[in-house]
């Protein structure tokens, strides 16, 4: 008998093409049927989708969970309930934690967190020791205990040297490389994108080629590797544009926009807020305008929040000694929906395929079936209501770090019920109760 | 309040405007300005040897998270002679890494001061401390990005100077600001009140020290890399910069042959028309931007404010501190 049974709802499965009204059953964990018309009389809870998407678990392959070493800013537990109440099934947490996850007793430790939080929970492994790009992590052994990608993320690897052995280790493992492209010499002391504001606020500027140098460097050094090498968080057109020309020419590169970067602008950083520092910066209308294109056109195949909190404290001091980041998991389905639906850019079953299947084969995912509605397949599945208005305040953040520009926003569409493995970790079914 | 509204400010607060504090001159009514110009003016005329006694009670916090000694020295006297307590807990330790400026502040409101001055070697510092107070904030220099009293002090030397202190108006006086204007906090206040006021300011430097973007800090706002032809052009003054080493990350900003391109020589100085006016905003790197002959008054054809500044420097403060304190 059923556990679960969600009914009415329009299921998109873009890993298998589905698009259509039908009711989904779940039992023992796993999608036991999909189908129209299902009987409900044998189900153990029945919840009306009518009106509402039903999708597979949505995967954000960029967050920060502090876990070890910044318990303070925000831990894994926390971070695993602020995935489900936005939608999120799947995440994986980055390494620049203290220490470092290059360990195979550091990855325990997370897997160990993980196991008793809100979603799954994967890490990306750190590809250098203690993420200072000089001596390369256990990178295969990292890999072989469960480690789905290798990044020394908050950091680029800047060596040439050092980046090519990652690229060749990484390749190795049939795991995704994802660079924090940043080249330091270009960006040292500088807290927010080159231009007027900048200017204006006496800041040290972040140009877009601190961003391009290091991309391009890698496009190179991988030519002869072929690593898959995925680009975090692009923030200008010309990165996009490298991308591009990268993959037209058949190259295994793949890049990732975020909720900010695809609707603020450097203006946002106006009045020294805080909240708008990011890394990389808020740029131009043009760049947004580039980054959706590149959403639309294929270029940019992965979303990813970079959810990054930071205690009050941290955020408080002054803008240029203030840490670089936001919170976005309670927010990106809203946000992307704005940037990306409503801007005309793409449409539902491509933001959930951006979210969902694309996000799992970057990080290896699919292969545990993550990423898709299968039947016999582990039943992560979110209940997206797309027309839910709702104003992101101070009580949407599950965490304890609110630190998030977008607060006072009015959005549409959000997460009404959240299934990790059959078990309901979220919901808020206002208008779809059953 | 909860996390987010504290970490959140209202789109006036922090704005130097819009509250009694001074944050910055961006964006001041230039009526605002001449409020306060014509009080220091005023003040100026005051006898030095009679302490007023307007703020009597009053506690004023000095809050210096950056070296400094001039600066702290004249907001300590202009609060002393406006009859107000001065605490000051100004430190090079721990704080001057920017972590507590909001928590300094906090703890002197808590005290029972009434106006609090910052300084600190980062931009936005002042904002942060302001949004962490309900007294009101003080900038006495935040990192590059503004130094509000200089901007007013350089003002009304000049203005005095021009005759121009009845109505601080200064429309149709042409200044040069020349040097290192990229990591110049003075330079961003001064540039903000001359041309709020109705100057014609040309900015002067080689592009590393003054990149063509600055030319967005405001209206009208020009900008050359030849010193000589913009000196040809008889400016009514020069305010000369000093080249802030401490604020580059590249020691090699300033590159042999400086002095030649952009030092205010002696030769130069004689260039300029009789009586022209040459500013410092102190301490100034003898032999770099200018020469000391020229900054001691030695070239009789020009007119050389820094002794000026400072007294100025004075009087503004106490007409801030005043409006600060609701006694004006």
């Amino acid at each position: 008998m059923p556990s679960l049974l969600i009914t009415n709802a329009r299921v998109i499965d873009p890993a298998s093409g589905r698009d259509g009204v039908a009711d989904v059953a779940i039992e023992n964990g796993r999608i036991a049927v999909i189908d129209a018309g299902l009987d409900r009389s044998p189900a153990g809870e029945v919840i009306e989708g009518e009106g509402c998407i039903l999708t597979p678990g949505l995967i954000d392959p960029h967050v920060h969970l502090r876990e070890p070493g910044g318990e303070h800013k925000a831990t894994i537990a926390g971070g695993a309930q602020a995935a489900v109440q936005g939608g999120f099934t799947a995440v994986c947490c980055m390494p620049n934690t203290t220490p470092a996850i290059d360990s195979l007793e550091t990855l325990r430790f997370v897997a160990s967190r993980a196991r008793t939080s809100a979603c799954r929970v994967f890490a990306v492994a750190a590809a250098t020791v203690g993420r200072k790009g000089t001596q390369l992590a256990p990178i295969w052994a990292l890999a072989q205990a469960g480690a789905v990608g290798f990044s020394d993320d908050g950091d680029v690897v800047e060596s040439e040297t050092v980046m090519a052995g990652a690229l060749a280790a990484t390749a190795h493992t049939g795991r995704a490389f994802m660079q924090h492209c940043q080249d330091p010499a270009m960006t040292r002391g500088a807290s927010m994108h080159a231009g007027e504001v900048q200017v204006r606020q006496g800041l040290i500027g972040w140009a877009r080629e601190a961003e391009t140098s290091i991309i391009e460097r890698d496009v190179r050094l991988n030519r002869a590797i072929g690593c898959r090498y995925h680009v975090q968080h692009l923030s200008c057109a010309e990165s996009v544009e490298i991308v591009r020309r990268a993959r037209a020419a058949g190259l295994p590169v793949s890049a990732e926009a975020s909720p900010h970067h695809l609707l603020l602008t450097h203006e946002a950083c106006e009045g020294f807020e805080t909240n708008a520092k990011m890394n990389p910066p808020l740029r131009e209308a043009r760049d947004i305008e580039a980054l959706r294109a590149g959403v639309a056109d294929g270029t940019i195949t992965v979303l990813a929040t970079d959810h990054a909190p930071h205690a009050l404290h941290e955020k408080e001091m002054p803008f240029e000694a203030a840490p670089f980041g936001i919170v976005g998991l309670e927010t990106a389905l809203p946000l992307y929906r704005e940037a990306l639906v409503d801007s005309g850019a793409i449409a539902w079953p491509r933001l959930i395929e951006l979210m969902t299947i694309e996000a799992a084969r970057l990080c290896g995912l699919d292969a545990m079936g993550l990423g898709r509605l299968a039947v016999g397949g582990p039943a992560d599945v979110t209940l997206i209501d797309p027309d839910a208005e709702w104003t992101i305040s101070d009580e949407t953040f599950a965490d304890r770090a609110g630190n998030s520009p977008f607060v006072g926003r009015r959005c549409r569409g959000r997460a009404v019920l959240t299934v990790v493995g059959g078990d309901v970790r979220h919901r808020s079914l206002a208008r779809a109760e059953a | 309040m909860t996390i987010a509204e504290a970490m959140r400010v209202s789109e006036t607060e922090g704005k130097g405007e819009c509250t009694r504090g001074l944050v910055g001159l961006r964006g001041m009514p230039a009526e605002s300005m001449r409020t306060i110009l014509t009080r220091a003016r005023d003040l100026l005329a005051e006898p030095q040897n009679v302490a007023l006694d307007v703020a009597r009670g009053r506690a004023v916090g000095l809050a210096f998270l950056e070296p400094s000694t001039r600066t702290r020295g004249s907001f300590s006297l202009a609060a002393q002679r406006l009859g107000a307590m001065v605490v000051d807990v100004s430190t090079n330790s721990s704080a001057s890494k920017g972590e507590s400026i909001a928590e300094t502040v906090r703890t002197l409101e808590a005290m029972g001061i009434d106006a609090i001055v910052v300084r600190s070697a980062y931009s936005g510092a002042a904002v942060s401390a302001q949004r962490a107070s309900e007294a009101p904030i003080i900038n006495a220099g935040d990192g590059r990005h503004e130094h509000p009293t200089q901007g007013l002090l350089d003002t009304l030397s000049l203005a005095e100077a021009l005759g121009r202190d009845a109505a601080f108006d200064l429309a149709g006086v042409r200044v040069l600001i020349v040097g290192d204007i990229v990591a110049s906090r003075v330079a961003r206040s001064a540039v903000a009140a001359l041309t709020t006021l109705g100057a014609h300011v040309t900015l002067v430097g080689p592009d590393r020290l003054a990149p063509d973007d600055l030319t967005t800090l405001a209206q009208g706002l020009a900008i050359t890399r030849d010193f000589d032809a913009a000196i040809a052009t008889n400016p009514d003054a020069v305010m000369m910069l000093r080249v802030q080493f401490e604020r580059h990350a590249d020691p090699g900003v300033v590159q042999a042959g400086y002095r030649d391109a952009f030092g205010l020589t002696t030769e130069r100085a004689r260039r300029l028309h009789q009586g022209a006016i040459v500013m410092h905003p102190g301490p100034t790197n003898p032999g770099v931007e200018i020469d000391q002959a020229v900054a001691l008054g030695r070239v009789k054809s020009v007119r050389v404010l820094v002794r000026r500044q400072v007294r100025c420097g004075v009087a503004v403060r106490m007409a801030v501190l005043e409006r600060a304190l609701g006694i004006s």
